[in-house]
């Protein structure tokens, strides 16, 4: 039997495992977090400036952002997995804001997977389920390798797009 | 059953990739030119005032150009080709996207075409899905218009290929039983209708729609009666408030005054005009069930006359606000998919709002759209007692925040005395606490799930097993700390979504694994007897 290579193998009854996400995606977070520091610790350099207050503050908003930077990616890695089971499709995610979601098989429209420029260049890609939910109208998993995602893509697809097999 | 079923396709029969017809380039310019105009028009009138024109036509080059090379860069990099049983599409330079969508999924195919797009012989193509984003899903804009043509053709074609039990469910968007056989619609009717208003009733819904215009009516009504007795000890009732202007600023108590009274008579009149609009929008209202439909007529001056296949709804939310439930009245909302009811447009989401209806004929009108259940044999379980403590602490900054105000304000002024008529302030979070807590609850009827929540309006939830689509667990840190979590049940209805706030955590995972083990049955009870045509 062969499985596309990067597909997670097909479930052993009953025992289905979480999986992590790729590592690397820590890095793609973590930069993120730096523009989005030197864009805010800009614009607070710049009230400061306008506003005649101390620089200190904006120091202030440059040592949270690059704490935040240090801190977070970590720990939102620790805290994301997936599982995809034979039913659903399970998330796991959250450092303060937790939330567990649960993604029936047959409630999946489409499936997106998406890589921005960081992204493919580390070859990673975000896969993205979308249902006919309001909550759950677009859940994504980021920090996917791009072939595992690629195969999943596909499988969720037929899958989904199937009726319920009974 | 394959889990791995990936469609194969050897290199020799994979379709073609396609792009979108070279004149896509001139339209969406086109439409960027069209947002650019008013800048534009701006910009060169200005031009001749020196620095500030020189600005603005700066600008607008500068918005003008990102947007023209992105709209470019989308012609260029965009793909779409037909595999299988899928639509594949692929766009994007910095931002890659892959979308795979299943044709069984496809709920509508269109080919638009604009009269300039008639004059090039090219057309639009969107192809939409059940999903919950409220755009197509799938939008080629523009094509020939002869590949659209072809291209909704073959989506159709193929669509029907891949779901051979379905009947005509292309207008049925939200419905995810499609296939759902003509022969599993109940066909029940209910003789009398299941909701007819009379004029008493659709004046109480206005009335009673707007509680700040209450407040405010009675209010109003309140003062001039005083002013009317001119009773001496009213007047002496304000002067103590002369402290307030003390504290806040000499004359301050005019306008502050003169605030208040303008806010009520907003109220006031808001209040009149609901009333009024409540008559003209919902006179004669009639919701009757007939066979697999719930038919509705309402209106005074336009009438209006719908139908919501009972297929379609997703769900029911009683909505029950503080006065109208000392009234004995409720609202009911009869989710559909797509947009919120009461609000026009959206896919599939007809107007399905039933004003004001009372109490007792609930259960009738419950039964009249899920034929099992009962509504007054519904018991709710409260959720977690934990949450009382982590809703005083809530009430407790809520009422405290403006109390602590008053109290300085009162010692800033120097009339300690004041801060005795925040006594009966204090007991105030335990009691909002303890009465949240009270209207909470949650239930696992049979084929149902249902949540209640809320004070001011309470609003309860009753969704059929069938119609989860996704299930969640929410965790605040605040809920963490008390070992609470919420149980969040999402369906096709547009809008707000069923919580159960506040259960243990465990209870909570319990309850996920529950909906969703629900939803599962529930469609395998229904599978049999699909595919009889």
């Amino acid at each position: 039997m062969t499985t596309p290579a990067g597909a997670p193998p097909p479930p052993p009854d009953g025992e289905l495992a979480p999986s992590r996400l790729d590592p690397r995606v820590v890095r793609v977070w973590r930069l993120g977090s730096a523009i989005s520091t030197a864009a805010v610790t800009l614009a607070a350099a710049l009230a400061c400036a306008l506003a005649e207050a101390s620089l200190l503050w904006a120091l202030l908003v440059l040592a949270l952002g690059v704490a935040e930077g240090v801190l977070h990616p970590r720990a939102a890695y620790r805290a994301w997995s997936y599982t995809v089971g034979e039913e659903e499709v399970r998330l796991r995610r959250g450092v303060w804001w937790r939330r567990e979601s649960v993604v029936p098989l047959s409630r999946i429209q489409h499936v997106d997977t998406q890589q921005g420029p960081v992204e493919r260049a580390l070859g990673l890609a975000t896969l993205v389920l979308f249902t006919a939910g309001s909550v759950g109208a677009r859940l994504a998993i980021p920090g996917l390798a791009a072939a595992r995602a690629e195969a999943l893509r596909d499988r969720l697809a037929a899958l989904g797009g199937r009726e319920d097999a009974v | 059953m394959p889990s791995d079923a990936v469609p194969s396709e050897t290199p020799a029969e994979t379709p073609r990739e396609k792009r979108l017809h070279p004149l896509t380039l001139v339209f969406s310019t086109g439409a960027v030119a069209r947002q650019m105009v008013f800048p534009a028009i701006v910009g060169g009138l200005s031009a001749g005032q020196g620095d500030v024109g020189r600005i603005v036509s700066v600008g607008v080059a500068v918005l003008a150009l990102p947007a023209l090379l992105a709209a470019v860069a989308k012609f260029w990099f965009f793909r779409y080709r037909l595999a299988g049983a899928d639509l594949v599409l692929r766009s994007g330079l910095l931002s890659r996207k892959h979308r795979v969508i299943p044709l069984a999924r496809v709920q509508n195919v269109e080919v638009r075409q604009g009269a300039l797009q008639r004059l090039f012989r090219v057309a639009e193509l969107r192809v939409e899905t059940a999903g919950g984003s409220g755009q197509a899903e799938a939008v080629l804009s523009v094509l020939a218009a002869a590949e659209a043509r072809g291209l909704r053709a073959e989506v159709a074609a193929r669509r029907r290929a891949a779901l051979p039990a379905a009947p005509s469910s292309e207008t049925a968007p939200g419905a995810p039983e499609d296939g759902a056989a003509p022969s599993e619609i109940p066909t029940r009717s209910y003789a009398p209708p299941l909701v007819k208003l009379r004029t008493t009733d659709v004046l109480l819904a206005g009335a009673t729609a707007n509680e700040g215009g209450v407040i405010a009516a009675a209010l109003a009504g309140g003062l001039q009666l005083a002013d009317d007795l001119r009773l001496p000890w009213l007047e002496r009732l304000g002067e103590p408030f002369g402290w307030l202007e003390r504290a806040v600023g000499p004359g301050s108590a005019p306008l502050l005054a003169l605030a208040v009274a303008l806010g009520v008579v907003f109220l006031f009149v808001g209040w009149l005009f609901s009333i009024a609009g409540a008559v003209v929008r919902y006179h004669g209202y009639t919701l009757a069930r007939e066979g697999g439909e719930l038919r509705k007529r309402y209106g005074l001056l336009s009438v209006r006359e719908g139908s919501v296949p009972l297929e379609r709804v997703q769900a029911l939310r009683v909505e029950e606000s503080l006065l109208r439930r000392a009234v004995g009245l409720v609202t009911v909302k009869i989710e559909t998919a797509g947009g919120a009811p009461g609000e026009g447009g959206g896919r599939g989401g007809a107007e399905a709002f039933v004003p004001i209806a009372h109490r007792g004929d609930l259960p009738r009108l419950v039964r009249g759209i899920f034929d099992d259940l009962d509504f007054d044999r519904i018991s709710l379980r409260p959720v977690d007692p934990r949450s009382r403590r982590r809703a005083v602490r809530r009430y407790a900054v809520l009422v405290g925040t403006p109390a602590l105000v008053f109290a300085a304000m009162a010692l800033r002024a120097g009339e300690p005395g004041w801060l005795l008529a925040l006594l009966p302030v204090l007991p105030l979070p335990w009691l909002l606490a303890r009465w949240e807590y009270a209207h909470r609850g949650y239930a696992l009827e049979r084929g149902y799930v249902v949540a209640r929540a809320g004070v001011l309006n309470r609003v309860t939830w009753i969704i059929p097993d069938v119609r989860l689509q996704t299930a969640h667990v929410t965790e605040t840190p605040f809920q963490r700390r008390h070992g609470l979590a919420s149980l969040v049940v999402d369906t096709a209805a547009g809008g707000k979504q069923a919580v159960v706030i506040d259960l243990g955590t465990a209870r909570a995972r319990a309850l996920l694994e529950e909906v969703v083990a629900r939803l599962h049955a529930a469609r395998r009870a229904r599978a049999p007897r699909r595919g009889v045509a």
